[in-house]
């Protein structure tokens, strides 16, 4: 018995040097790339909180694992003791691991979904279509189609709203820049808004492109287009441009 | 009469090939007649092949065994007796459990190290951004056809052979419920096998195994041959899930109570009942595919009044609970070997039970976490979020008995032991991350990224093959009477667990950065740590040249293993090896609890009545 309390005791302080280890590394590495729109924040923050909250179930696993195969092993004929159950770990089991899923469901789950619906209204709207194996863009406002575009260029800090569809097969908007992907689904038009925080370009950050993400043929995993994130004043003379204005 | 048949049964698979090619031609005149006869052009292609496709697989089971077996006894004639020994048993119609189980691990086997190979072929591919090795056509391809070849190995490969060769022996049996029916699953394999084949030479398909509508209407001819595979294997899994349930139901020895069930049993009782409920569902989405291809149904053609999202609907309502299909028959098999190997009864054995019930309970509560980018209405995704995040917490009961057992227990580290505890290793790092997909939030972000295809590889590999592994090296003396080599099976444990997390684990990372999946090329920044998984890809894929050398070589002249050698305690473990035709003498007698390591007063059984008289 008093062999066993040493082995909880190790264990036990094993796993919190462990954690504590795994947790200062965790909130000290950059796990996911720089974030470039309002959305990616919400994004990025509940990834962090989850990762925060995994590692200390991860390494209690690995600890007892790790433990017990350099603790336990033996090459003999010897049986361990009859322990067939014991209702205080096997309660606070159940009971932390319960409680931690609903922690997770209701934050980062719930409410950061409610967090990234966000403003309802956009300053700017643009229609996306999605074919094989190219994307058009429709500035709606101004009036001004992109076909088959090798470029989408947004102004920073206004929201935008994608109306997404198909013509075809089903396609995905995807920026990994902004953390925001929506199906493009023949028949129905699907939406996603978005407001970038930063100017910025594909060839600094290859996160800023559009990118199909839902496997459409043949030219699926060059359906790609470079995301131009401009100041305002560009955007307008970059739209001018296009209208002959 | 009876001597005729018998000199032909090595002629079965010829057999079957015949009748399947005449049933074939029929088929497919009948459906080109009809297109005659109602003015359509008689000759389609692909109506050809799915109207010969009822016809061809009607005729190869009839040829394989099935009519000479099993039909002719309903028209009065004799039925052809079954060979009782030699290898030919294993290429014909066969009902001993214990060929049938044979037969679908080489099977299965075969058709992983196929995948596997694919699988090198795309890394080796991706080892470079740009083109190097394959066009993206046939990129595609091949991954497609690796992605469902592995999904049916994982589905089947266990189930088909550890459920068939060790449930009835567990269970005190001497075969399943309905031995002839168990054939008839097994020899549904073959055809998947052809028409996995025969997509590959017809152009293949480029769909994934997820053939997601309508790209799966509008693409090559080869996805039909996909459908017509995927159909066939569920119509395998049905059969194979009805005989699972019937068997563990009906035929266990007299004292064998449902808490005294090994956990392997039970795993594979609640697999069968996930198959049997939830096959039909991906039987039908396949089914719409190929009418829509074929006869213009469109169940998925917007401009007719289809529904894309239907079939992704339709599609998950199975494969979700496929996976737990592929991941509960591992569980059980790594609480078996974890209690064995630890020397101390299984920890929490009813929460491991209820864990399993849990999860097959919930499982059919998820499905639309596949679809969080998919358009589906918004109101739907707090549900499914929070229904997935639950479902860890069954999931974390089958945890909860492995480290209890573990716990103060004797760990004999054998080759067995290690695969159960790389498993364990494993399917935590697929089981955390997968509560992260389960975020919407966070999903949306790494939905169809690398992120995912770390995920399910650590759950599928990581968690189902390691627990095939474990359980081919575990069972092996008891099928073959042989041992195989303790020092090459631990080689090929810590060169595959390397290799495994060297290829997987730097995904996870490619996924947060941008890299998604089913893709031929990717973003030239992304290049040094693919070239990583690429080369590790390649050392995983080695790792199974040791298992195979020592596997075939132990088969052949492995030394004897003797009825028990890892002293085990369930009823397989009493019989001698390989076991007999009957399985047991007499049936045996349950008395107690099959894992009473410690415990003295506890018999899991009495082999023979005479044991009793004694006492």
């Amino acid at each position: 018995m008093r062999e066993s309390r040493r082995d909880i005791v190790w264990v036990a302080a094993l796993w919190g040097v462990i954690t504590l280890l795994a947790e200062m590394w965790v909130a000290g590495a950059e796990m996911v790339p720089l974030g470039l729109s309002r959305e990616a924040e919400i994004v990025d923050d509940a990834f962090d909180l989850l990762l925060v909250l995994a590692v200390p179930v991860v390494t209690f696993v690995l600890v007892v694992l790790g433990y017990s195969v350099a603790r336990f092993r033996t090459t003999t004929d010897e049986t361990g003791q009859p322990v067939r159950t014991n209702s205080r770990f096997v309660g606070a089991w159940v009971a932390i691991s319960s409680g931690l899923a609903v922690l997770v469901i209701i934050t980062p789950g719930f409410t950061g979904l409610d967090e990234l619906r966000g403003e309802p209204d956009s300053d700017l709207t643009i229609e996306v279509t999605a074919e094989q194996w190219n994307w058009t863009f429709r500035y709606v406002e101004a009036d001004v189609t992109v076909e088959d575009a090798d470029e989408l260029v947004l102004p920073v800090g206004e929201r935008v709203r994608f109306l997404v569809t198909s013509t075809d097969v089903i396609h995905s908007l995807w920026i990994p820049g902004f953390r925001i992907k929506i199906d493009a689904v023949p028949g129905r038009v699907t939406e996603v808004l978005t407001t970038p925080t930063e100017t910025g370009r594909f060839r600094e950050d290859p996160n800023l492109r559009v990118q199909c993400a839902e496997l459409c043929g043949t030219g699926h995993a060059r359906m790609d287009a470079a995301v131009h994130v401009v100041d305002a004043g560009e955007f307008g003379a970059w739209l001018d441009g296009l209208t002959g204005g | 009469m009876a001597r005729r048949l018998d000199g032909g049964l090595t002629m079965s698979v010829l057999r079957g090939a015949v009748g399947g090619l005449i049933g074939f031609a029929i088929g497919a005149l009948i459906v080109t007649g009809i297109r005659a006869i109602t003015g359509a052009e008689p000759w389609d292609l692909e109506v050809a092949i799915a109207g010969g496709y009822l016809f061809g697989l009607t005729g190869w089971v009839l040829g394989v065994g099935v009519w000479r077996h099993w039909a002719r006894g309903w028209f009065g004639k004799d039925l052809a007796p079954y060979r009782v020994a030699g290898w030919r048993r294993y290429f014909a119609f066969d009902t001993d459990h214990k060929v049938i189980g044979t037969q679908y691990l080489v099977t299965f086997l075969f058709m992983f190290f196929l995948a596997g190979l694919f699988a090198m072929l795309m890394r080796t591919e991706l080892m470079n951004p740009g083109r190097d090795l394959l066009t993206p056509s046939s990129y595609n391809n091949f991954m497609s056809l690796h992605g469902t070849m592995m999904i049916f190995v994982a589905v089947a490969a266990t189930a088909g052979a550890f459920g068939n060769y060790i449930v009835p022996i567990m269970i005190g049996a001497d075969d399943m419920a309905f031995p002839k029916l168990n054939a008839l699953s097994y020899w549904l394999v073959p055809p998947v096998v052809f028409f996995l084949t025969a997509s590959f030479f017809s152009g293949g398909y480029d769909t994934g195994w997820t053939g997601y509508a309508p790209l799966a209407v509008s693409t090559k001819t080869g996805e039909l041959f996909f459908n017509l595979a995927f159909f066939t294997l569920g119509l395998s899994s049905i059969v194979g899930a009805v005989n699972f349930i019937v068997t563990i139901v009906t035929m266990r020895a007299p004292g064998m109570t449902w808490s005294r069930l090994p956990i392997f049993v039970w795993a594979i009782n609640i697999t069968a009942w996930l198959s049997l409920i939830f096959t039909q569902f991906v039987a039908l989405a396949m089914m719409m595919v190929a009418l829509d291809r074929t006869v213009g149904t469109s169940f998925f053609d917007v401009g007719a009044g289809g529904e894309p999202l239907l079939y992704q609907h339709v599609f998950w309502f199975y494969s979700h609970p496929a996976v737990y299909i592929m991941i509960l028959p591992a569980f059980g098999i790594v609480l078996e070997l974890v209690t064995h190997f630890s020397r101390k009864p299984l920890f929490a054995y009813k929460w491991a039970v209820g864990g399993m019930i849990g999860i097959a309970l919930m499982s059919c509560l998820v499905w639309a976490h596949h679809m969080f980018t998919s358009g589906m209405p918004d109101v739907l995704r707090k549900p499914f979020l929070a229904s997935t995040e639950l479902i860890s917490i069954p999931t974390g009961l089958i945890f909860l008995s492995a480290l209890g057992t573990i716990w103060q227990g004797r760990l004999r580290l054998q080759v067995p032991m290690l695969f159960a505890l790389g498993m364990l290793f494993n399917f935590l790092f697929g089981g955390i991350t997968g509560v992260f997909l389960a975020d919407v939030p966070v999903d949306i972000q790494l939905q169809d990224t690398y992120f995912v295809v770390a995920h399910f590889h650590y759950v599928i590999v990581g968690g189902g093959i390691f627990g095939l592994f474990a359980a081919i090296y575990y069972w092996f003396p008891k099928m073959t009477g042989k041992q195989m080599n303790e020092t090459l099976g631990k080689v090929h444990f810590w060169w595959m667990f390397i290799g495994f997390n060297l290829t997987f684990f730097p995904m996870f990372w490619l996924g947060l950065n941008g890299m998604n999946r089913r893709i031929a090329d990717y973003v030239p920044s992304l290049g040094g740590t693919n070239r990583i998984v690429s080369f590790a890809g390649l050392l995983l894929g080695a790792s199974f040249v040791v298992f195979l050398y020592n596997w075939i070589h132990a088969w052949w002249r492995g030394p004897e293993a003797g009825a028990n050698p890892w002293g085990a305690t369930t009823l397989e473990w009493q019989i001698p090896s390989p076991p007999p035709h009957e399985n047991f003498e007499e049936i045996p007698l349950v008395t107690g609890d099959p894992y009473g390591y410690g415990d003295e007063t506890v018999v899991h059984a009495v082999m023979s009545r005479a044991e009793i008289a004694d006492v």
